[in-house]
């Protein structure tokens, strides 16, 4: 289709090049056509989907759905029990705080988004890790800086994190993995390496071939996981596949909450990278607390009561777990390290049962979950909460209904979270293995 | 997969199908009973090949009445991948065929291609031309030579060439797939010509592999295909421009430069005739009688001669097709060389004269035939036989380096060409070329103006012929522009997990101002501007690769400047870095490999091509090569073309296709062959923009093939540039989400799921 410039004499005749293309504008299809983007995108009722109770409360109208997805996180979680995992994780966050950071596509940008969800990642992190560490390096300007060394102080990461959030120019992968490789390098055998990399660009400027940092990555059994905000880049996709991670581009705030979250957990460890080893830990003496006790603790020398008696060199040091300040020592609470247990044997996950099934249990004589004899509704084991009937008083919509497969017990949804996720044990469980302890006890006396 | 297809045992290599491919099957089967042609459209990304081989091989097991399957693709590397398809399916079909007692089914499978790509002689290979590594190889096999070679052993000769000639009829080939590689080891191995050896065997296989030309190009076709029997299945794959080649393949062009040389070959011809008449004059009445006598292939060597092999002698066959080329004796006037050889001086000297032109000139064959009567005293009739005379005269001669008598093949194969046809065919004389007209450029163009004549023999000739693409949308207009009556015309959607296309119109800049490559509109500021800050804002949202589509050279070099200036280059390198294809094939091969790198080391890369390239024809964009492509205009065609106005107006007046509809189909076609190439697989994902307003009409959007057009939502109408960043961004992260990659049952068939659509078919005829 090209012209030669009307001014250009022309072979033949000075015909329009388009005379023959019939291309009149389209009429009257225009406006139907934008009401069509604006059913599909804009038009979003999600007040819609909400509905007040008498005391003011919103309420979702049909809250199972969501509860079944989150459920489903988290079974896939507990499915893979018995898995052997690396209990002490070395990780450290990559945070690109990039042009592409400032965008605001989420509330109020994204590097505010991204900071407020770290802030409790770490802290989650070190809730469910105590003898792990972490450490954050943020992408800017197309380098890489380490915010904080790897440690096992929350609380400084967090506020290192939140003083440092002006983004801008560009983001280099290869700088921020070399770095992130390069500290993990010299961690112990029996440590887990991880690095997370958050990222909000789509490109990423690189001094090098970046091919050869992931390769470096590998070799040292650096484990790199990825979380997009935007769109699926193939260098992110390709440096988790390589080193076993995980790849996943967030659709929001709360989605990208979900999938940072997933990485509180310890994720599987595979037998090759390491070899099971003894570690030395020292359980130190807490000192006791009062305006006589005043010393200065720790590496910063701050003037407090309190504090702990590191056992091999005696030095003070302010809060646990963390490494020895002069000796390196590994310095841990017994607390810490039973937390830690629950990962390697998660209990079950509980099967929902739909709401014909519990009135089938609940027509069952001996139905242990009623609180009267008379009482025809059935109850949360745990919580004494109705399950089948909204509670009168509240005006709740009935949730999803689970059962522990061990002990057969009703839970509502509530129960089942906070079981698997905080309590790590099943009061159903544990309330019939006393009672049966108890039986044989008896038995036995007698 | 072993299943029943409507009584047909199916083999299939892999152990799901798609619910298309099933159908794909069961309609091709149809028009196999049938024994008819059929139309097939099957995206890409289906596993369209497999499909048919796997049909067609089964159907073969199970009617060994039915002959060979003849597969036609367009390049070589579709040629590989064929046979690499097929010799999965055949080792996996051989596993069924295992028992006691049971022997797997034997078949022979070969691909054909041009000596350059065969050819295994150590120096002749290593000639950089096809034409040449022709010349080089009909110099050491022509009949001749190596009768000659036996006088006198320092006469050089091809031994891969003599030692199949002397394996004689045990030069056979194992059953077995054979690709081009393939049988150049094996040539190496025993010695013999792969060449050769793969012509000698055509006769023999079930399968063969070859390119279009081979099917459609008469000068071709009749060398190689003529002795291909009625029942062959022939397969036109991805075969959506075939009324393009099918034109070319009759269509010629002559230049000043041409006629100079084939002066100058007619100088030495005449010089080559008084030698032969001072040594050799016996050689020459012996033509004389052969044609006198009238033959009924003029000029062939005497019987006696000839060996079980074609060696280097044979030449392209005639131009004109085969049921067009008169049996008789050449006329009295060009029997004698001398008097053959004035002859065609006279025509060059016509045609130079014609060629003499200050405005351009069309006419009919007709006209110019009687113009030719009056002005030189040219027949028509004997202008028909200029080919088989200049043919059987080079071979009198013992021409061997034929490459350098083109031009005075060209000046024939145009002769005979006018000569036989009268309707068709236009004669187009233009003194310089429209876009530079400074420059004196003038050239005869004899333009085949209709796709079916080539196509004809081919309809006529095959009991089966399949025409099939990702995209041969509208389908009803093939069958009217190569005029024939196909049994089965069908076009299938993918079946898909999710909606990983998403096809969007983009009609407003951001200012809401129309956007379109329409001439008046295109050089207009603010529509260069708008289309600009589309793509920045595009390579601020997509990640990895994006490729974009230009209606010609000319607009992209007019826009990318422009963009130059407006500073919007500088902002999308901020993002993407930036390749361009260009006219010349080495520097566009380099910028797509660095165009590739560059996706895959992260940095995202654009890349500016342009529609009717050879990067929309030929190169894929899959995966996070390409997850965007936009389609920058509408690309009609170059509508002043005088070739094209010719066309137009023979397709209105003989198969009453409106111009505008020809031209929105050919444009239509175009664009969704470019954005086609984003999408190669079920699991790729990418976004197709079609950025002019015009796409708002139906017109174009219905022309648009279906598998497309179910994707285009009525949201992704009419949008403007910020509406499609909002999409994009949607799309972009909805896709980067895990899914089930398999989802068994929707859009995956088991073996049984199969057999029960098959018993489920069966009820419901019966």
């Amino acid at each position: 289709m090209e012209e030669a410039g009307p001014s250009q004499p022309r072979g033949w005749d000075q015909q329009d090049p388009e005379a023959l293309i019939d291309d009149q504008d389209p009429q009257g299809e225009e406006a139907a056509d934008l009401s069509a983007f604006q059913r599909e995108y804009e038009d979003d009722h999600s007040w819609e989907q909400l509905q007040e109770d008498e005391h003011g409360h919103l309420r979702a109208i049909d809250m199972r759905e969501e509860q079944r997805a989150k459920r489903k996180r988290l079974l896939s979680a507990a499915m893979s029990a018995r898995i052997r995992r690396g209990m002490i994780r070395y990780l450290q966050v990559v945070v690109d705080l990039s042009r592409a950071a400032s965008i605001q596509d989420m509330r109020p940008n994204r590097a505010a988004a991204m900071a407020s969800v770290l802030v409790s990642f770490i802290r989650e992190f070190f809730d469910q890790n105590p003898l792990s560490h972490l450490g954050i390096i943020i992408m800017r300007n197309g380098r890489s800086e380490r915010l904080s060394e790897l440690s096992a102080s929350p609380e400084f990461h967090i506020n290192k994190l939140r003083s440092n959030l002006d983004a801008g120019g560009d983001a280099s992968l290869m700088n921020g993995l070399d770095m992130a490789v390069d500290s993990l390098k010299a961690i112990p055998s029996y440590g887990h390496r991880e690095v997370l990399v958050l990222f909000a660009a789509l490109s990423t400027c690189d001094p090098g071939n970046i091919q050869d940092s992931v390769k470096s990555a590998q070799q040292h059994k650096c484990r790199v996981s990825c979380i997009g905000l935007a769109a699926e880049v193939h260098i992110c996709r390709l440096s988790a596949q390589e080193t076993g991670g995980t790849y996943g581009v967030a659709l929001g705030e709360k989605h990208m909450e979900e999938l940072v979250m997933g990485h509180a957990p310890p994720p599987p460890s595979r037998a090759a990278d390491s070899a099971a080893s003894l570690v030395r830990m020292g359980f130190p003496q807490r000192r006791p607390e009062g305006s006589d006790s005043m010393a200065l603790i720790g590496k910063e020398c701050t003037l407090l009561s309190g504090g702990f008696t590191c056992p091999r060199c005696l030095a003070l040091v302010p809060e646990l777990p963390s490494s020895c300040h002069v000796c390196g020592l590994t310095l841990v609470s017994s607390p810490h390290l039973a937390r830690s247990y629950h990962h390697l044997f998660p209990i079950k996950p509980f099967v929902e049962v739909s709401a014909d099934a519990v009135t089938q249990a609940m027509a069952a004589p001996n139905t242990q979950q009623r609180l009267q004899a008379n009482d025809s509704s059935i109850w949360c084991y745990s919580c004494s909460s109705n399950l089948i009937q909204p509670d009168e008083a509240d005006n709740t919509e009935a949730g999803v209904v689970v059962r522990c497969p061990d002990c057969g017990l009703f839970f509502c949804y509530d129960c089942d979270s906070y079981i698997h996720e905080s309590l790590h044990n099943c009061p159903g469980c544990e309330a019939v293995g006393t009672e049966e302890r108890f039986d044989d006890a008896v038995k036995m006396v007698e | 997969m072993k299943f029943l297809l409507d009584g047909l045992t199916v083999h299939f290599p892999y152990e799901y199908i798609y619910p298309e491919q099933y159908r794909y099957m069961l309609e091709l089967k149809r028009a196999l009973d049938a024994r008819g042609h059929c139309l097939l459209e099957m995206p890409t990304g289906t596993g369209k090949t497999i499909t048919l081989l796997s049909l067609i091989t089964s159907y073969q097991l199970a009617h060994p009445e039915v002959g060979k399957l003849v597969y036609c693709t367009r390049t070589v590397p579709e040629m590989e991948k064929v046979l690499a398809e097929l010799k999965e399916l055949i080792d996996y079909r051989s596993r069924y065929f295992q028992g006691p007692g049971q022997s797997p089914p034997q078949i022979l499978a070969l691909g054909l291609s041009s000596r350059k790509n065969l050819c295994i002689h150590p120096r002749v290979q290593e000639e950089g031309s096809r034409e040449s590594v022709d010349a080089k190889c009909r110099r050491l096999t022509a009949a001749w030579v190596r009768e000659r070679h036996v006088s006198a052993p320092d006469i050089e000769v091809c031994s891969f060439f003599e030692d199949l000639e002397r394996a004689g009829q045990d030069a056979v080939l194992d059953p077995g797939i054979y690709t081009l590689h393939d049988m150049r080891v094996l040539g190496r191995k025993k010695g013999w010509c792969p060449y050769f050896l793969a012509r000698h065997m055509l006769a023999f296989c079930n399968v063969v592999v070859y390119n279009y030309q081979y099917m459609l190009d008469p000068k071709v076709a009749n060398m190689v295909s003529r002795e291909l029997e009625k029942e062959c299945i022939v397969v036109f794959d991805e075969a959506h421009n075939i009324d393009n080649v099918c034109i070319e393949a009759l269509s010629v062009n002559i230049r000043q430069q041409t006629l100079n040389l084939a002066g100058s070959n007619i100088t030495r011809l005449r010089s080559a005739i008084d030698k032969a008449k001072a040594t050799d004059a016996q050689r020459l009445k012996d033509e004389y009688n052969r044609l006198w006598s009238g033959l009924a292939q003029q000029g062939h060597l005497p019987a006696q001669n000839r060996s079980p092999l074609p060696g280097g002698e044979d030449t392209l066959a005639n131009p004109a097709l085969p049921q067009d080329i008169l049996q008789e004796a050449v006329p009295g006037n060009i029997r004698r060389a001398e008097h053959f050889l004035a002859f065609l001086r006279r025509f060059i000297e016509y045609l130079r004269q014609r060629l003499n032109v200050q405005v351009v000139e069309t006419e009919t064959p007709a006209t110019f035939l009687a113009n030719l009567q009056e002005k030189v005293a040219i027949e028509g009739k004997t202008l028909r036989f200029c080919y088989d005379r200049l043919a059987s005269l080079l071979k009198t001669l013992e021409i061997t380096d034929v490459d350098d008598f083109t031009p005075i093949h060209l000046v024939a194969d145009m002769a005979t060409l006018v000569g036989t046809y009268a309707r068709g065919f236009a004669i187009i004389i233009e003194p310089y070329d429209d876009r530079l007209p400074s420059v004196p450029d003038p050239v005869i163009q004899l333009s085949c103006l209709d796709a079916s004549l080539a196509m004809k023999p081919v309809f006529s000739k095959f009991q089966s012929v399949v025409i099939t693409s990702g995209t041969l949308s509208p389908i009803d207009l093939y069958p009217k522009i190569l005029n024939f009556n196909p049994v089965v015309i069908q076009s299938f959607k993918m079946t898909l997990t999710r909606d990983c296309l998403c096809p969007v119109v983009l009609t407003r800049g951001t200012d809401q101002m129309p956007l379109s490559t329409k001439f008046e509109m295109r050089s207009d500021a603010g529509v260069v501007h708008n289309y600009g800050r589309m793509l920045v804002e595009l390579s601020a949202t997509i990640p990895d690769g994006i490729v974009c589509f230009f209606v010609s050279y000319l607009y992209m070099d007019q826009i990318v400047a422009k963009w130059h200036d407006m500073g919007v280059l500088q902002d999308l390198m901020a993002y993407k870095l930036l390749f361009i294809e260009t006219q010349d094939v080495v520097e566009t091969t380099l910028a797509l490999d660095n165009f590739r790198r560059a996706c895959d080391c992260g940095r995202g890369a654009m890349f500016f091509s342009v529609a009717r390239g050879k990067v929309a024809e030929g190169i894929d964009f899959d995966r996070h090569y390409g997850r965007c492509v936009v389609m920058m205009g509408v690309p009609y065609q170059y509508t002043l073309s005088r070739i094209l106005r010719a066309r137009l107006e023979y397709l209105r007046e003989t198969f009453q296709i409106k111009e505008s509809d020809f031209l929105a189909f050919d444009a239509v076609r175009q664009s969704a062959q470019c954005v086609g190439r984003v999408i190669r697989s079920k699991a790729d994902y990418g976004m197709m923009i079609f950025a002019d307003k015009r796409y708002q009409r139906h017109d174009k959007r219905d022309k648009l093939p279906g598998w497309i057009t179910t994707h285009l939502k009525d949201a992704h109408l009419n949008l403007s540039t910020d509406m499609l960043m909002h999409v994009a961004r949607e799309f972009m992260r909805g896709m980067a989400q895990p899914y089930d990659r398999m989802a068994v049952g929707r859009s995956l068939l088991t073996e049984e799921q199969a057999n029960s659509m098959n018993a489920a078919t069966a009820a419901g005829l019966a």
